[in-house]
């Protein structure tokens, strides 16, 4: 049979939606916001619009079904194609056709017809009078009319309706009113490499170069990268900093054949670097942060310090989801645990559905907003299967909500795609997340690669190949590109850094950037290179302090940087006891016991860093000053920590311990963290206090509140006792070594603004406040932002600070200093136009304002800002 | 078409203007994730001629009592042993300009301009189980209750991105009075105090400190103007003999320097003088200067002036200050009306003397109202959080409401085409204190607001490929009885 789809029809509705300002159906109900249900519950109030739409497809199949209907007409079939499409295109099309699925109905085919709506059946076949569709064009009543608005069937095309209903409502085989939406494969899929081009032989210029060849203007849009661009670039995109000019040099030695990969290497070897730039992405995308909504109620958990160690020993990327979607401790489980605010929330908004949100946004790129609230009219997801995934998580029966209200049925636990397995809806909560955790990322769930793929994609290359990137089910302008870098990834141990390097040592990636015009966003995407990206404002902050030497040396991060040194952890031996209170029968305690540990000091000015380590045999939360500091339920896998909030004077640690098992058992508690003087190194210097768990610590039965404070303080806090090591304790000394060295290593590098809460200038350069998912910020500045960077406090006073640190080095002349701007801003020299300029407003003798104008009229050059 | 057309003849060049960007954006906004226009389907509805070009929106944070300001009821006297329980209002009422509408005494000069204004003293907020003024105040200023899916933008931006500013060297959304760093649940207040996903262009352009805006559009401190400027020129050479120039040239880099360009206009332009209230004379700079209030009034009516599109002037919300009396509310109301009274009568009297009240909207609102009693409103879950629960008042910091309210909430309005000495709705003359005629809920306000500036309340965007509407859903429906 003919079948009407052809490959240049499928953008269309998506197009018409854009250029025709037509008015969307204004009935969809937006999740989370409480809607008035009578108002959604009409299954089909649509609008009309009134667009030409008619495509060479449909015509095409007029003239075919001339021809192949004819011969069986009989006197009283109505002639679908002749009498009753026009009816429904005339009326009905622009809402429940296509992509348009409003009051969940379509009939985009015959069996989209046959479907029905949410409310049921539209049609009965052979029974015009019983048929919703035939009582809601005939209705009058505002609200329930179909059309909503706009002229009313006539007379004569109602009568041909109903016959065509009482006839059995025939329907020309494999006809579609529109070419049905895209529908992405879910299987990974290796594709046959084309015949390389000349010595061009990585697999995406392959992929690329076949592309090209068959594309209209088959050509890519630039030349080959020069050496420093591309050493500016690929520094900025793998570790978010400028090449300073030591590296840029060793670069530019190395020998032409291969230094480009080496830099590759030595980047991605830096892995300090890496976490710290990659932070930001992924911060962004599980929107984690150091602050933000929810955490003044404690409804919410940071995953900083889980994020940062797996990015910094670069987890595989499968094991990486598992432990988000099934924590094996509570440093993974801010992610499924959202946001939860005080109050009632809207049942779009729950933490279940919010889970089932954000686990199909961040990782499947599947947008469920709509179908959590009723079936998405805008792609295939249905308010039974958005509920199914939030019941994965769910403790308790979770009811069904349409539009806020409940529907009388529960939700049962299932996942999206039950074609690569199935959750066990009656097994535990725990039983269930790692059943999904192992169904995400099933080696046959191609979904989970090609978006995690197609994401670094898009850092590294400006644009997706499906795009926007959290639009998955939209197609790929390259699907063998998508499918070859999804298995590649896989077959790679879902090595994030592998698919970088992949991507980066392509001729595709090393190639100057698409010249942009007004319009190259509003023409169909064809890919012809690389596009520039705009500066993360991290990025940008890091830029300028590496350039002017003004990074902080405080972070807000309360997680401990680096690796760690072997030697330094045989060197660092722990001194604290194990502890607990004194209430104990021998060294056993009740499984279930809470108690609350402290230790007071005062702290004199002058003080500096902090770090330690603490593990509690079964589960602590550390409070200092009434902030939370860490959290462990793990004895055996110690953490380092560092004090964020020490003050002047006064100062508490609070510790809310549990012992846990099922009888009584020896519970204990060790921390030891260390203080040291402003400017004195962990390493080699002794600290100003050491705070140990010993018998000088306190302990009570009452327990603070969530931030670790009392409201009275408890009467009676009593000395702890030290608590004979068991040998299970001794077994994690090697650990709490490691801790305790990890601790000591701190300022190894620049702070970076990855680790600081985000600050005005930030936030205006696009950082965006974490209460949403982020996958893609905005390439555009906009006019504030220019103003922030024109006379902002923030960077006027970095500025002016780092000009007054430079002026400090000794320089030969101002030309030095120009020729070192340039190459560390620029990765280049400056050209004799430059440096005349540069020179002109450095002046005769160096002075601080003079550098400063200087840095500023560098940095706020496109050629900076943008990562070309 | 039919709405769009009844609208005045400057709104129809602007928006006539804005679909012609829109063409050229629309499918580009589509392939890169921004938000799309989709023109309001209201076909048929019939709006007021909109007669707002800009609007004021004083905000009263952390929950102003209705009973205290601009709805006065029984009065109860301070007295040692007051029975918290017939405790309504702690300031009598007074008489105003229009002989049917009493306010609270201590509000002198706004009741002297109440000719003026339209008096809603039936706004209902929603319960949310659970008393969070920054939760009540997301609500207040997005129309969307939190937590949602998307970020939502502030009722500003959505202003600012439908009817682009109304001078373009001033930025069309300006927000004064509301630190965003440094006190309390500053997370929460910046989560609503944005553009959300229309992005920053559209976002606020924040002022905490009125006395402070004029730095703000000034060359960063310690730099002279001649400083400024041979910057920016030699910024501008540099930009010329950029030897990458040419392959450059691109739209991504235009797009940047017209940026740059317009930030650099405002900083060099006549009108920064706006953002400087020093330049007021003495006499009208004292009618003000009643605190950082009052001085944000001043400083909206000078923005206004110059062409702001969107000015909010914020009492500050900071947990437990000011409106947000947990405790000794009566003296902190007195206080506050003075810090009130004055400056917003004397902006009234301003922009009329100026020609100006006709075309600004002043809004005068808080996220909901206070009484002595009753927490969130009968029969909500909410917990009681006033500081001391006592049941007599044996001490002046029992005196006042103290408890938050969304059962029956006072809006002034002022300007703008709506309707002068009017009073709508109405409130219960014992507790509770419900609204009992005409209950406008904030989708309903916010419709009101928007039909006054001549946006239609169904006007939505598309995000993600779902529509978004200015009012919840696009359900929203002016109350149309106030305009004149």
């Amino acid at each position: 049979m003919f079948n009407p789809v052809q490959p240049a029809q499928r953008r269309e509705p998506s197009l018409q939606l854009a250029g025709d300002f037509t008015a969307i159906g204004r009935d969809r109900c937006y999740n989370g916001s409480r809607p008035n249900p009578s108002y959604h519950d009409l299954f089909f109030r649509m609008t009309l619009r009134f667009f030409g739409f008619s495509t060479p497809v449909s015509f095409a199949w007029l003239a075919l079904s001339l021809v192949s209907q004819k011969s069986f007409c009989a006197q009283e079939t109505v002639d679908f194609a002749h009498e009753i499409v026009p009816i429904l295109r005339k009326h009905c099309v622009k809402c429940h056709a296509g992509d348009q699925k409003k009051g969940g109905f379509s009939f985009n085919t015959r069996a989209d017809l046959l479907q029905g709506s949410e409310n049921g059946p539209v049609i009965k076949e052979g029974k015009s009078d019983s048929s919703q569709l035939v009582e809601a064009v005939s209705s009058e009543i505002e609200g329930e009319r179909m059309p909503p608005d706009g002229p009313r069937l006539s007379t004569l095309e109602m009568d041909l309706l109903k016959r065509w209903i009482d006839t059995g409502a025939n329907w020309e085989q494999g006809f579609a009113f529109k070419a049905p939406a895209y529908e992405p494969p879910l299987k990974p899929r290796k594709p046959e490499l084309p015949t390389p081009k000349g010595d061009r032989t990585h697999p995406i210029d392959r992929i690329l170069d076949n592309y090209l060849a068959n594309a209209a203007t088959g050509e890519h849009s630039g030349q080959s990268l020069s050496d420093t661009s591309f050493a500016r670039r690929v520094s900025l995109d793998l570790t978010g900093l400028l090449l300073d000019v030591d590296k840029l040099d060793t670069f530019l030695a190395e020998s032409p054949a291969n230094r480009r990969e080496a830099l590759i290497d030595r980047l991605l070897a830096d892995d300090e670097a890496y976490a710290e730039h990659w932070l930001t992405f992924w911060n962004d995308l599980l929107r984690n942060d150091y602050g933000g909504t929810g955490f003044i109620t404690s409804g919410r958990k940071q995953i900083s310090r889980w994020l940062y160690e797996s990015l910094l020993s670069n987890k595989p990327y499968d094991r990486f989801v598992r432990e988000l979607i099934a924590p094996p401790t509570e440093e993974s489980r801010g992610f499924i645990d959202g946001i939860k605010w005080r109050g009632e929330v809207s049942a779009g908004q729950t933490l279940e559905i919010q889970f089932a949100q954000s686990v199909s946004q961040s990782l499947l790129g599947i947008n469920l907003k709509c179908a959590s609230c009723h079936d998405s009219f805008v792609d295939r997801w249905k308010l039974e299967e958005a509920y199914g995934l939030a019941a994965v998580y769910a403790n308790k029966e979770l009811e069904i909500h349409r539009c806020d209200k409940p529907i009388g049925r529960k939700a049962v636990a299932k996942w999206l795609y039950p074609e690569l397995g199935e959750i066990d809806a009656a097994a535990p909560q725990e039983v269930r997340l790692s059943q999904l955790a192992s169904l995400m990322t099933h080696p046959e769930n191609g979904r989970f690669t090609r978006t995690i793929v197609n994401r670094l994609w898009h850092r590294m290359m400006g644009r997706g190949i499906v795009h926007p990137t959290d639009a998955m089910q939209t197609e790929p302008w390259s699907s063998d590109l998508l499918d070859m870098l999804a298995s590649d990834f896989a077959e790679h141990g879902y090595d994030l850094k592998h698919t970088l390097r992949f991507i980066a040592t392509s001729s595709a990636y090393q190639r100057q950037t698409e010249k942009l015009q007004a319009d190259s966003e509003t023409r169909e995407y064809q890919y012809r290179g690389p596009r520039a990206k705009r500066m993360t404002a991290e990025q940008f902050v890091d830029a300028v302090w590496q350039l002017t030497g003004t990074a902080p040396e405080k972070m807000d991060a309360t997680f401990v940087r680096g690796k760690v040194d072997a030697n330094l952890a045989q060197s660092s031996q722990p001194s604290a006891k194990w502890i607990w209170s004194s209430d104990g029968q021998s060294t056993l305690h009740q499984a279930g016991e809470k108690r609350t540990f402290r230790k007071q000091f005062e702290l004199k000015k002058g003080f500096g860093t902090s770090g330690g380590t603490i593990t509690c045999d079964n589960r602590y939360t550390l409070y200092l000053n009434g902030k939370r500091m860490s959290s462990g339920d793990n004895w055996e896998t110690p953490v380092a920590v560092r004090l964020v909030g020490l003050i002047e004077g006064a100062n508490e640690l609070v510790v809310v311990a549990e012992n846990q098992g099922a009888a009584p058992n020896p519970a204990g508690l060790f921390c030891e963290i260390k203080i040291w003087a402003e400017g004195d190194s962990p390493l080699t210097q002794a600290p100003l206090l050491s705070l140990e768990s010993d018998t000088n610590w306190e302990w009570t039965t009452q327990l603070p509140n969530e931030k670790g404070k009392f409201a009275k303080d408890p009467a009676d806090w009593q000395a702890a006792v030290a608590v004979a090591s068991q040998r299970t304790w001794r077994a994690v000394n090697p650990k709490l070594q490691m801790e305790l060295a990890r601790s000591k290593q701190t300022n190894i590098a620049m702070v970076r603004a990855s680790l600081l809460k985000s600050d005005p200038m930030m936030r205006a350069l696009g950082r965006p406040n974490r209460d949403q998912i982020v996958s893609m910020r905005p390439n555009d500045l906009s006019t504030l932002e220019a103003m922030e960077l024109a006379n902002g406090s923030i960077l006027a006073k970095t500025l002016s600070n780092g000009a007054e640190n430079l002026l400090k080095r000794s320089w030969q002349n101002s030309g030095a200093l120009i020729h070192w701007l340039y190459r560390f801003a620029y990765s280049r020299r400056p050209s004799d136009d430059e440096l005349e300029i540069a020179t002109e407003l450095l002046g005769d003798h160096l002075s601080a304002r003079g550098i400063e104008d200087l840095l500023w009229v560098v940095i706020m050059q496109p050629e900076f800002q943008l990562i070309r | 078409m039919a709405n769009e057309d009844d609208f005045d003849g400057n709104r129809k060049e602007i928006r006539r203007d804005f679909l012609k960007k829109l063409a050229a954006a629309g499918s580009a906004a589509l392939m890169t994730g921004q938000p799309q226009y989709v023109r309001a389907n209201d076909e048929g509805a019939k709006h007021p001629t909109a007669k707002a070009d800009a609007c004021i929106l004083i905000w009263m944070a952390g929950g102003m009592a209705a009973p205290e300001t601009f709805d006065p009821k029984r009065f109860s006297p301070y007295k040692e042993g007051l029975e918290i329980n017939s405790m309504l209002s702690t300031f009598p009422a007074i008489d105003t300009a229009v002989d049917t509408i009493k306010i609270c005494e201590g509000l002198e000069n706004i009741a002297s301009v109440m000719d003026r204004a339209t008096l809603i003293r039936s706004a209902v907020q929603p319960d949310l189980g659970s008393i969070l003024h920054s939760r009540h105040q997301y609500h207040w200023h997005t129309g969307y209750v939190p937590p949602q899916t998307v970020a939502c933008p502030h009722l500003g931006a959505w202003i600012a991105k439908v009817l682009g500013p109304r001078n373009p060297v001033i930025p069309a959304f300006i927000n004064i009075g509301q630190r965003l760093e440094g006190i309390g649940e500053v997370e929460e207040l910046k989560a609503f105090t944005t553009a959300g996903f229309f992005g920053n262009e559209f976002g606020p352009m924040n002022l905490p400190f009125p006395e402070e805006a004029a730095q703000s559009v000034r060359p960063p401190q310690g730099m002279d103007a001649n400083r400024f400027a041979n910057r920016d020129r030699l910024f501008r050479r540099m930009l010329d003999r950029n030897p990458s120039r040419d392959f450059m040239s691109d739209y991504q880099q235009e797009s940047m320097l017209r940026s740059f360009d317009n930030a650099y206009r405002l900083l060099s332009s006549n009108e920064r003088e706006a953002f400087d209230i020093s330049q007021e004379p003495k006499e009208v700079l004292e009618k003000y200067d009643t605190g950082r209030f009052g001085r944000g009034c001043l400083l909206a009516r000078r923005l206004i002036e110059a062409g702001a599109r969107f000015v909010e002037v914020t009492s500050e919300y900071v947990p437990f200050l000011y409106w947000d009396t947990h405790a000794n509310g009566h003296e902190t109301l007195a206080g506050l009306h003075k810090e009130m009274d004055l400056p917003i009568a004397t902006l009234v009297r301003d922009l009329e003397e100026r020609g100006l009240l006709e075309r600004t909207l002043i809004v005068v609102a808080s996220e909901f109202s206070r009484d002595a009693i009753v927490e969130g409103r009968p029969g909500s879950n909410a917990n009681d959080q006033a500081t001391f629960k006592v049941e007599k008042v044996t001490e002046m910091k029992h005196y006042g409401l103290h408890r938050h309210f969304t059962g029956g909430t006072s809006v002034l309005m002022f300007g703008g085409g709506t309707k002068k000495g009017f009073l709508y709705g109405e409130t219960a003359e014992e507790r509770p204190l419900l609204a009992i005629k005409d209950p406008v809920s904030v989708m309903d306000l916010h419709a009101t607001m928007m039909t006054a500036m001549g946006i239609s309340p169904k006007t939505q965007y598309l995000i993600e490929n779902r529509p978004f509407y200015v009012t919840e859903d696009g359900k929203g429906k002016a109350v149309t009885e106030i305009f004149a």
